[in-house]
Formats: structure tokens, C-alpha cells, sequence
């Protein structure tokens, strides 16, 4: 007599045969079974069967599963027993995504980030802390319940095994990637941030704080980083605003000192409105700047008796005054910008907002204004002098615009120039490059191609032809392809490897159509900031209770890929940066997949896109699994990452203009982002004039999106920044040595930007 | 008042700090940064600049 189970957790239990006849029964009707007739006696049988085998200890439930499978097929139920099994695979499929998340959840809570892998999966969140900690307990407990629940076995297994990798897939049915946010639009009239109305701004300082608020906001609707397309130009007619305000301050304080009165403001609000409709416009930085101010003292001397000569005096020294106040302003509002980016912290408090500003093509004397502060606020760095992580600066180069002497915006080039060779940013972002200048139409900022966090770019569009902008839109989702595996399994066969590849291409784009779905089916309630205030296109046409799907498809669908140059070495032997025949190859490969990317946007009329895919997390993931699979191979599996995109490998020697050259073409192919590096040796501070000729390389190689690496090191104690060796070469301490409080006042004496000391000096 | 002013002796086992870049974004210490990460940018050689850039 049966009468006690072993669980699986060792718990012993009462025997129930009511449990096995409904697993019967419910087998049954998925087999197709309408009245599952014959289901009692299966479980009679496999009742029978447990008495005759477990006399002296009970059975456990993987056991007794193992004969009610046995017994429906010995009794024909063929079908039946096939549904048994399926639905047991499945069981266990969960349960062990179950225990490993539980073992997943254990590392988070118990281990040091600096031990644990999974805390450092993103460089941005720190793992020790609570918050930290909770987002990635959440991420881990999402990839479970998505890759059991909303992945099809297929798309479950490539990712699970590592032919592809989904990226964000923690945020698999919750959220799209980002968006350019255009803040003049935003701006206009104000906006909710969904805690609070925020008022339109009025001077420069609140615009910037604005803008900081606007990326915290929208971070928190979406999982990828946020960034400004239109930086300069929007926070430009916050200077306008301040100037103006400090233009007629200046002149009422002017006139009222002149006259040595008390209150002179609704006369002076009187010239100025006499001045503007004589002019057509106000008070503005330099343009129409002596028409308007003629205009300003001709009227002073109708309303005061003063002579033409001292009024002309008072509206200049006013003017002067004005536009060092504009300036001093914006400079603070810009540090302040810059402070507020990295302090702020969103989701859940674990991460500063990961942000970037694209600007330098604005050249109205006010825009010029904030891209100089902007970059004279990041060259000095933060309170001790440290390089700001936040923002991602992007330099927007044109020529005609920029970058040729003579431009309007050539000085603030050369400006960039000089901070990015001190503190890494800006990056550039070339207009000039024929895939980007075929969107440019001057005069508005929107066609200028921009791009966010990592690489992102979104211009084309076969959604709507006719909204070719970088404005209000961006990614919706991502997922990589590991080449080098195809390459590997190919085994130097190249026809075989385009096989695969296609093979590859549809799996992912039907898996980001399926992630779309789920995405395009959420409300612009889901989306409180980013579709409830208009930030992404078209969204202002909808209602709270919308279904998003339409005005989405003006975003991409990213199809990416990792080791180009892992996987040319698999097919033939070497990499693109070794021969002009291997650069041919991979080209082909790289155009294939934008091909493909460029058929399925018109089949499906969606914008599917090609990414050189900004690897982090998936830069060790794939090699780890390449190298259990196929063991160390030569040039490809024998390091512990996989070469980003299409990059030379980053330990290749190759000088900086072959490998510019070499990684040129590959940017017009991948629509959907790309970056090149060059990395650059010593204090690049000293040499300018070299920074420069890289960057100018880069613009006349067709280069979309590059950037200049070089060591920028500080210390903490002495506030040095620059190269440090094992020595700092300002107070002589190697690293973790102390130095005494008398060698540092020493020190403070001749650099002024010592950090402080609290309690000790 | 941080931890590291705390300290008596001023800069005890206070390290450098190394900003490089990761993925397009700066990372002020690459203590958070993950393992094949460190290990590329562990091998990232220069470029030189002898060349035909104008």
C-alpha cells in the first residue's frame, strides 16, 4: 500500500491519487482528447505499479512521473504521454531558471562586487550598495520570468546558448531603448515631470536645470541612456532670456544712478518697448545690437532730459554690463549642469542618468555662448578638479559651419579640441560623412544627425519618409549576433557561413518583431514622461489611454554583431587589419547584414537597422561559451573578450590614420550607430596641435562617430590630473603612499587647486 | 567628511584614480568595470601617429 511521496525538497508527504489522474487527465486534453476516457485507469495502473516497486520507502515525484509516463504509453495513449513529457521538460525548464535565480539572488546579496562578475555586468550601477543591489535582484528575477515565458523555444535557446545576445532583456516587456529629446520643444510651455508642473523657463539657470530634470525623467521610462539633440540651441533662448533680463536691469540701474532717483522701471519698460517697435525686435546679444541700442537712447532722451551723448554712454555701459552677466551666468548654469549630471541619480537611486548633449552647430552669438561655457565648465572639471563621467559630450563638425578656418563655430572647434584632449570629451560626430550630410538641410538643426549613450543614431526613416530627424526619436529594442560562433561552425566553408548567417538574421528580426509587439502594445500611460509629454514623436497626438504601436515605428529595431575581426580570422586565417583582401571580406560580410536590414525595413515597412554593437556585458559573454564549446582556437578564442563591432583589434599595432582609414567604410554601413577610438599616448594636454590632426583624419576618412582615447589619470590627495606613471609628478606619493600636512601646504602654495582637507590640515 | 579624509596621514591607501573609456562612456574607476572588459582594456595598444593624416 502506497501511502507516503518524497518530495522534492525531501519532505515526506501523503500519497494523493486524485494528483496523478488530473496530470493524467490534463495530458489527455492536450493530446486532444475531449472526454479523457481511460484516464482513471491509467492512474489505477500507475498506482499498481508504485505498490509493487516502493514496499519499503516511498517514492519520490521525478519517480513517479517516471512510471505515469511509462504506463500511458504502455496503454497506447501515445499522444498523451508525449504531452507528459513536454510539459515535464517544461516544469523543470522553469524550476531550474528558479534555482538559478535563487543562486543568482544569493551572489548579489552575499558576495563583493569586486568579486562577483554579475555586480559588474554594468560599470554604471554600483553592486554594493541597497539600491544597487535591488535593481539587479529585479534584473535577475525579469530575465527568468522573460526567457521562460515570453521567448519561444527557438529564441529561448539562441540566447540561452549564446548565438545571439537580447540586450536590456531585463527590460524584455516593459520599455523601449531611448530617445533624442528635443528640449526646445519640451520646454515650450512647460512641462509635468509626472511629480510636479514645471513652468516655462526664464534664464539660462533654469533651463539648465531643466534639461537635467528632463534626462532624469525620461530615464526613468526607458532603459537605455538619454540624450539632447539640440543642446546649444535650446539652452541658447535661455541666454536670450537672461540677457535680456540683465539688459534692462543694467539700464534701469544705469539711468536711476544717472538721475539719482529711486525707481525708474516703468519708464525704462517704456523706451525699450518704444526701441523694440522702431527695431522689430529687443534687447539680443550682438545681432541688431547698434540699431536697437541707437533706438534705446533716442527714446531715453524723449522720456528724460539728457543729453544724446550720455544716453548713448548709459545704454552702452548697460549693454556691457548685460553680456558679462549673460556670459558669468551661463558659465554657472553650464557647471551647474554638469555638477547636477553626475550627482543626480535615477531608478531607484542606483544610477547617475546615463546622458549625452550633441552640440557646436549653432552659431547665433547666444548658442555660441553656451557651447564655450559648456566646455570651459567641463575643462575645469568638478569641485576638486575631477573630468566629469557625465555628460557624453558630442561635437556636432561641419564645415562651413566648424571646421575650417573662417566658419563662425571654428573657435569653439578648436576649443573642443583643447578640452577633449584634457578631460576625453567631446566626442565627434561628423555632418560631413555621406551618410549623414544626405539628411542635412541647413538651417534646421533637426536633419543634423546627433547620437546617445553609446553610439545609438536614428535618421532614416521608412516609416514616414517625410520625418528623416534625429529629434523625438530612437532605438526600441536591440539584439546581437555572434559572428565569430557562425564562423567557427562554418568551418572555413564561406558558403556555409552566409547559410548561417541568414539563418541568424531571421531569428532576430522576428524575435525584435515579436519584442515590438509586446512593447507597441503598452498605453502612453506606460510611458508617462516620454509619450505623456510629447517627447517622442508624434506622442502629443495621443491620448492617456493610447496604445503606443503607430507612433513607435518611427523608432529602430537594431540588429548588432560583435567580433568582425575574431570571425574574419575563423573564415580565412586573418583579420581586416592585416590585409586589403581581408578588408574586402569583411565589408561583404558587413554589407550583407545591411542588406538584409534594408530589405526587411521595406518588407515590413519598420526601421530595421544595423548596430556595431556597443559590447559591455556581451564582450565576455559569448567568448566564455565559444571557448567551453570549441576549445582555444588561435586569433579567436584565445582571449577573454571578443573585439567590439567591427574595431581592429585593440591590441593590433596599426597606426592611427591606417586604422581610421580601415574602419571608415564600415560606419556607412551601420545605420544604427557606430564609434571608432584612437588611442593616443602620453598627456595629449601638450600636443593639441596631434588631437586635432586625428580628429580632422577622422572627418576626411568619412568617419561618422569618433573619439580619442588617452590616459587622464588624477590624484585625489594632491588634485593632479593628467598622466600619472607609478609617481605622481606633482607631490611625488606613489599610489596608496601618504604625504605629510606640511609637504601639501607646501604644495598648496603653487597650485591652488588642492583639494581640502577637513579636520586634518 | 569622506573616508579618505578621515584618514591621519593624508593619502594613506587613498589610489589613483584612472578614468578610461568603456562602451562610449567614462568610468572614473575601473574597479566597477567587468572582467573581459579589464582584460581589453589591459591590452589596448597606441597608435602612432606617423602618417599621411593632413
Amino acid at each position: 500500500m502506497i501511502d507516503k511521496v518524497i518530495k522534492r525538497d525531501g519532505r515526506i508527504v501523503d500519497f494523493d491519487q486524485g494528483k496523478v489522474l488530473a496530470a493524467v487527465e490534463k495530458s489527455m486534453k492536450a493530446a486532444g482528447h475531449t472526454a479523457p476516457q481511460g484516464a482513471a485507469a491509467v492512474a489505477e495502473a500507475v498506482t499498481k505499479r508504485l505498490e509493487e516497486r516502493y514496499q519499503q520507502t516511498p517514492p519520490k515525484i521525478e519517480e513517479i512521473q517516471d512510471v505515469v509516463e511509462h504506463e500511458l504509453m504502455r496503454m497506447g495513449f501515445d499522444e498523451a504521454a508525449k504531452q507528459y513529457i513536454l510539459y515535464r521538460a517544461n516544469r523543470t525548464r522553469i524550476r531550474e531558471a528558479n534555482t538559478s535565480l535563487m543562486k543568482t539572488i544569493d551572489e548579489i546579496t552575499k558576495v563583493d562586487a569586486r568579486q562577483s562578475d554579475v555586480k559588474r555586468d554594468n560599470a554604471n550601477i554600483d553592486g554594493n550598495t541597497a539600491m544597487g543591489s535591488m535593481l539587479q535582484i529585479g534584473t535577475a528575477g525579469a530575465k527568468a520570468y522573460n526567457e521562460a515565458y515570453l521567448l519561444t523555444p527557438e529564441q529561448a535557446k539562441a540566447y540561452r546558448e549564446g548565438d545571439i545576445h537580447i540586450h536590456d532583456f531585463d527590460f524584455y516587456s516593459l520599455t523601449t531603448t531611448c530617445t533624442q529629446i528635443d528640449i526646445v520643444n519640451l520646454f515650450d510651455g512647460g512641462f509635468s515631470t509626472g511629480h510636479g508642473f514645471l513652468r516655462e523657463p526664464q534664464s539660462i539657470q533654469s533651463y539648465a536645470a531643466l534639461a537635467a530634470i528632463a534626462i532624469q525623467s525620461n530615464q526613468n521610462d526607458q532603459h537605455g541612456g538619454q540624450s539632447i539633440p539640440n543642446f546649444d540651441y535650446g539652452m541658447a533662448l535661455g541666454v536670450a532670456k537672461t540677457f535680456r533680463k540683465a539688459y534692462t536691469n543694467k539700464l534701469m540701474e544705469g539711468v536711476e544712478d544717472y538721475l539719482d532717483t529711486e525707481d525708474e522701471k516703468d519708464t525704462v519698460l517704456q523706451v525699450m518697448a518704444q526701441a523694440k517697435e522702431k527695431t522689430g525686435h529687443g534687447p539680443r546679444l550682438e545681432i541688431g545690437a547698434q540699431e536697437y541700442d541707437a533706438a534705446v537712447a533716442q527714446a531715453l532722451c524723449e522720456h528724460y532730459d539728457i543729453e544724446p551723448k550720455r544716453a548713448a554712454r548709459l545704454v552702452e555701459v548697460a549693454r556691457h554690463r548685460a553680456n558679462r552677466k549673460a556670459d558669468r551666468d551661463t558659465y554657472q548654469a553650464m557647471e551647474g549642469f554638469v555638477h547636477n549630471l553626475n550627482t543626480m541619480h535615477s531608478r531607484a537611486g542606483a544610477q547617475t542618468p546615463f546622458s549625452s548633449i550633441n552640440y557646436g552647430t549653432d552659431t547665433s552669438p547666444e548658442g555660441r555662448m553656451v557651447i564655450r561655457n559648456i566646455l570651459l565648465a567641463t575643462d575645469a572639471g568638478l569641485g576638486h578638479g575631477e573630468t566629469c563621467i557625465f555628460p557624453i559630450h558630442v561635437f556636432k563638425v561641419k564645415e562651413g559651419v566648424n571646421y575650417n578656418e573662417g566658419d563662425p563655430n571654428y573657435d569653439l572647434f578648436k576649443l573642443s579640441c583643447k578640452v577633449s584632449a584634457k578631460r576625453l570629451f567631446p566626442n565627434y560626430i561628423f555632418l560631413d560623412a555621406p551618410f549623414n550630410l544626405q539628411y542635412y538641410k541647413p538651417g534646421h538643426p533637426e536633419t543634423e544627425v546627433a547620437t546617445m549613450g553609446c553610439r545609438t543614431r536614428v535618421m532614416g526613416n521608412v516609416y514616414d519618409p517625410t520625418r528623416e530627424i534625429s529629434y523625438g526619436r530612437g532605438n526600441l529594442s536591440f539584439t546581437s549576433i555572434n559572428l565569430p560562433r557562425i564562423a567557427i561552425e562554418a568551418d572555413h566553408d564561406e558558403k556555409r557561413f552566409y547559410e548561417k548567417l541568414d539563418q541568424m538574421l531571421e531569428l532576430v528580426a522576428k524575435q525584435l518583431l515579436d519584442r515590438f509587439e509586446i512593447q507597441a502594445s503598452k498605453r502612453v500611460y506606460n510611458y508617462p514622461f516620454l509619450m505623456g509629454q510629447g517627447v517622442w514623436m508624434d506622442s502629443d497626438k495621443l491620448n492617456l489611454n493610447d496604445e503606443v504601436r503607430e507612433v513607435l515605428k518611427h523608432g529602430t529595431l537594431s540588429i548588432g554583431f560583435i567580433g568582425l575581426a575574431e570571425t574574419l580570422t575563423a573564415l580565412y586565417g586573418h583579420h581586416h587589419g592585416e590585409s586589403d583582401e581581408m578588408q574586402q571580406k569583411g565589408l561583404q560580410i558587413i554589407r550583407y547584414m545591411r542588406d538584409y536590414c534594408d530589405r526587411k525595413s521595406q518588407e515590413k515597412k519598420m526601421n530595421f537597422s544595423l548596430l556595431a554593437t556597443p559590447a559591455e556585458g556581451l564582450s565576455g559573454r559569448f567568448i566564455r561559451m565559444d571557448k567551453k564549446r570549441f576549445g582555444i582556437i588561435p586569433g579567436v578564442t584565445d582571449k577573454d573578450y571578443y573585439t567590439n563591432s567591427f574595431h581592429i583589434p585593440v591590441w593590433y599595432n596599426i597606426t592611427a590614420f591606417e586604422k581610421i582609414q580601415k574602419e571608415a567604410p564600415y560606419h556607412a554601413l551601420t545605420n544604427a550607430g557606430h564609434i571608432s577610438y584612437v588611442e593616443l599616448d602620453g598627456d595629449t594636454s601638450n600636443n593639441v596641435d596631434a588631437f586635432e590632426s586625428v580628429v580632422r583624419c577622422m572627418h576626411d576618412a568619412g568617419i561618422g562617430y569618433g573619439s580619442i582615447n588617452h590616459p587622464v589619470d588624477r590624484d585625489p590627495v594632491c588634485g593632479y590630473v593628467g598622466v600619472i606613471g607609478d609617481v605622481c609628478p606633482r607631490c611625488g606619493r606613489r599610489d596608496g603612499e601618504s604625504i605629510s600636512p606640511e609637504k601639501l601646504a607646501q604644495l598648496r602654495k603653487q597650485y591652488p587647486d588642492i583639494p581640502t582637507f577637513r579636520g586634518i590640515e | 567628511m569622506s573616508a579618505m579624509q578621515k584618514q591621519s596621514t593624508i593619502g594613506k591607501d587613498v589610489s589613483f584614480e584612472r578614468i578610461r573609456r568603456i562602451t562610449g562612456y567614462l568610468v572614473g574607476t575601473m574597479d566597477k568595470w567587468n572582467d573581459a572588459k579589464k582584460a581589453e582594456e589591459h591590452d589596448r595598444v597606441k597608435h602612432g601617429l606617423s602618417c599621411g593624416c593632413r
